[in-house]
Order: C-alpha cells, then structure tokens, then sequence
C-alpha cells in the first residue's frame, strides 16, 4: 500500500487514537519512518497530545456556585425559608395541621364558644370550664329525655301490634262513632279508674280513636302495614 | 445521565435542592471548559455563571430524548463561548498588537496571580497558551475531545456538524496546536 504526506496529515489522528486498520497502520509506519516531513510532524502532534493529557481539571474558585446560587435562586436566607416553606408541603405535616384544627374546634365548640361572635372573655380556663359542664348537663339532659320519648313510642307500637294479632280484643276495644260524645272519649272510660294511668295507655286509646275517626287514613296506613 | 434528567424534572416542579444539586455536579465541568477556551479564571468565573444562568432560564426547552443533559449543557456553554469571542474580538486584536513574542514568558510576566503562575507550570502551561491561540472552531473541537473527553457522537451534537467535519477539526486542532507550540519553542524530547 502507497502511503503520501496528504494521508498522514489526513489520518494523524486516527492513528493517534488507534483507529487504523492493521495495512493502513503498516503502511503508515513505513511511510513515517522515511519521510522527513512526516516523521517530525507525528512527533510534535503525539508531543501536543500528550501535553493535553496531562492538564489537570483546574479547581473553581469556591465562591462560584454560592454565586450561582445567589442568581438563580437568590440569597441563601431566602433559598432557607423556600426550603422550609417547601417541607410544609408534605402530606404528614398536613393531616397533623388538620386534626390539630379539628381537635380545637371541637373543644371551642363543646366549651360554647361562638364563632360568630367571639369573645376574648370566652377563652377563659374558668369560662371554658363552666360552659363545658353547662354543655354536659344539657347533652345528658337531651340523651334522657330522648331515650324516654323512644321508650314510649316503642310502648306504642308494642300496643298497637297486640291488638292487630288479637281482632276480638280490637272491637271491644275500638269505640263506636257516636256523634253525642267529644272526640278522644270513649264508651269505655271509667271515671272511677286510678289517675296514675300509663301514658302510654292514654295516647294508645288516641291513636285508635284517631283510627275510627278518619277510616280512609286507618285503612291507608293498614294496607301499607299489610306485607 | 438518568440522575440528571430526573433533577431536571424536580427543578421544573419547584425543587431548589435538585437545581443546587445539579449546579454541585457541573460547576467544575463548565469552569474547566471555559477556563481551557479562554485561558482566564476571572473570565472563565463569569462565562460559567452567565452559562448557569442561561440554563436555568431554558431548563423548560431541555428534552432527555434528545440527548444527555451533560451534552445539552455543553452545547449552551459552547454558545455563550462562541459569543463571548465575537464580542471581545476587537479587544484582543487591540491588545495582540501590544504584545510581543514569546507568548509563554509574556504570559507568565503579566502579573498573574499566584495560583496562577503555579498553575501554568512547563507544559501544561505553554500548551494552555497555544490553546488560546488556535481559532475557536479548532479550539472548541480539540477541548472536547482532549479535554473533555466526548465521544464523536456527542461533540457532533454539542457543535452541530457533521462527524466527518468534528473528525476533521480535531485533526486539524491538533496539528495547528503542535504547530504554535513549535514557534514557541516547545519541542518534542
């Protein structure tokens, strides 16, 4: 294979960096070692190379990222306080913040605290105080008097079905229209009887008055009672 | 790389710890290559802020699928390179007409810092001074390759040329940058 000057100078680098195939680097060599031009000219370029190679990374000056820092991102106070802005963002600190928030209203709340009207005077551990109790008894109050009132609707009800079941104790028990007497008395009513009657007796006898009174809606509410 | 892509991502999501993390892996990259092209520190400290500062405002244009951010950010660092010797080539015309040969002892009695003198020792110096003499197309090319270490592939798509044309520059770099260090009168042992 001929080699030239004009190849050499064209393929320095590959052969530099070893990308010759095996006759192109014969050739090469050949060539290199008996020209006059060439021969320096490999010697001064490997020279160079090697020259490059041995620089080493120069160091930046350390102030250089605080710099770039500051001009993307501003000062370093200010990239602190986005940081710790940006770590409230997470989703524990979030659930945390929200039942804090529900745990003080419902104790403001349960303490009588008004919302719409608020008071300094109402914060008070003494105020607080009374208002929860004030709230406690009204809460039981409210919790008994509501499981009376189930109580007697649950009597009721037991009455009515046992008259259902039982047709002969109905009549007997169901008044007759009589247009002399005032709604809500019966034929039956003993004057003699004891006063300290279950009321639940009393509104029972209501109810199957009412029922006689108004038979359209005693026979609606029966059929809807009809499976 | 992979790492960087995914700082890219939380940078565009807010993230201020991933752009610090990101300025932490490549300051020294890009102050080396900036300091190579130009052959000062001072200029070097300052083209690599307006380099960071370039990327950061153009992070959004960044995509991975087109190439690793280490290249992207080299192409962005080569532009500003390129533009900074457009706009201070009058300067120097003006102040090569000033200095007198040899480069090296001029270099070395212009009253560098130091630091500076230390790091300009024999050759690495006198080849740091041919460098900042080549033309910036050989220049850019041989930094990449020699210096830098890219492949083929990647400097191809830092200067968008073809790779026969970066083969080219390299070769030419090469031998140009042998050629200044012989008037200078550095040879071969």
């Amino acid at each position: 294979m001929n080699w030239t000057c004009e190849q050499t100078e064209a393929r320095l680098s590959d052969y530099l960096d070893g990308l010759l195939q095996p006759a192109e680097q014969s050739a090469f060599n050949l060539h290199v070692n008996i020209c006059e031009r060439c021969a320096p000219l490999v010697a001064g370029v490997a020279h160079t190379l090697g020259g490059l190679y041995a620089l080493e990374a120069v160091e930046p000056p350390p102030q250089l990222e605080i710099a770039i820092l500051t001009a993307t991102l501003g000062a370093p106070s200010w990239r602190n306080a986005r940081r710790w802005l940006r770590s409230l963002q997470s989703p524990r600190f979030v659930y945390s913040l929200a039942s804090v928030a529900a745990t003080i209203v419902i104790i403001l709340t349960a303490s009588g605290f008004s919302f719409r009207k608020p008071k300094m005077a109402d914060l008070r551990p003494a105020t607080i105080y009374r208002n929860a109790d004030k709230q406690a008894h009204l809460v039981y109050a409210h919790s008994a008097k509501f499981v009376s009132d189930l109580r007697v609707v649950y009597e009721i009800q037991t009455r009515l079905n046992e008259n259902e079941q039982n047709p002969a104790t109905r009549e007997q028990t169901i008044p007759q229209d009589s247009p002399g007497k005032q709604p809500g008395r019966t034929d039956n009513t003993n004057p003699s009887a004891p006063k300290q009657q279950n009321r639940s007796d009393e509104l029972g006898r209501n109810l199957r008055v009412l029922a006689a009174q108004f038979p359209v809606v005693s026979g609606s509410i029966g059929e809807r009672r009809m499976p | 790389m992979e790492q960087d892509a995914q700082l890219v991502q939380q940078c565009l999501q807010g993230d201020g710890s991933a752009w610090e993390e990101l300025v932490r892996r490549h300051t020294r990259r890009i102050f080396n290559i900036c300091y190579r092209f130009t052959g000062n520190r001072t200029e070097s400290q300052d083209l690599s802020q307006d380099v960071f500062l370039r990327v950061y405002r153009t992070l959004g244009s960044y995509r991975s699928a087109h190439g690793g951010f280490a290249t992207w950010m080299t192409s962005v660092t080569r532009n500003l390179l390129i533009d900074h010797y457009r706009r201070t080539k009058r300067d120097r015309i003006t102040d090569s007409l000033d200095d007198a040969m040899p480069m090296v002892e001029n270099k070395e009695s212009a009253g560098r810092r130091p630091d500076e003198q230390a790091l300009l020792g024999e050759l690495s110096g006198q080849v740091q001074s041919a460098l900042t003499r080549l033309s910036p197309e050989l220049r850019e090319a041989v930094i990449l390759r020699d210096l830098q270490q890219l492949e083929y592939s990647e400097i191809q798509q830092v200067l968008a040329v073809p790779e026969g044309t970066v083969k080219s520059r390299i070769n030419r770099g090469r031998i140009e940058l042998a050629r200044i260090l012989q008037q200078m009168g550095v040879r071969p042992s």
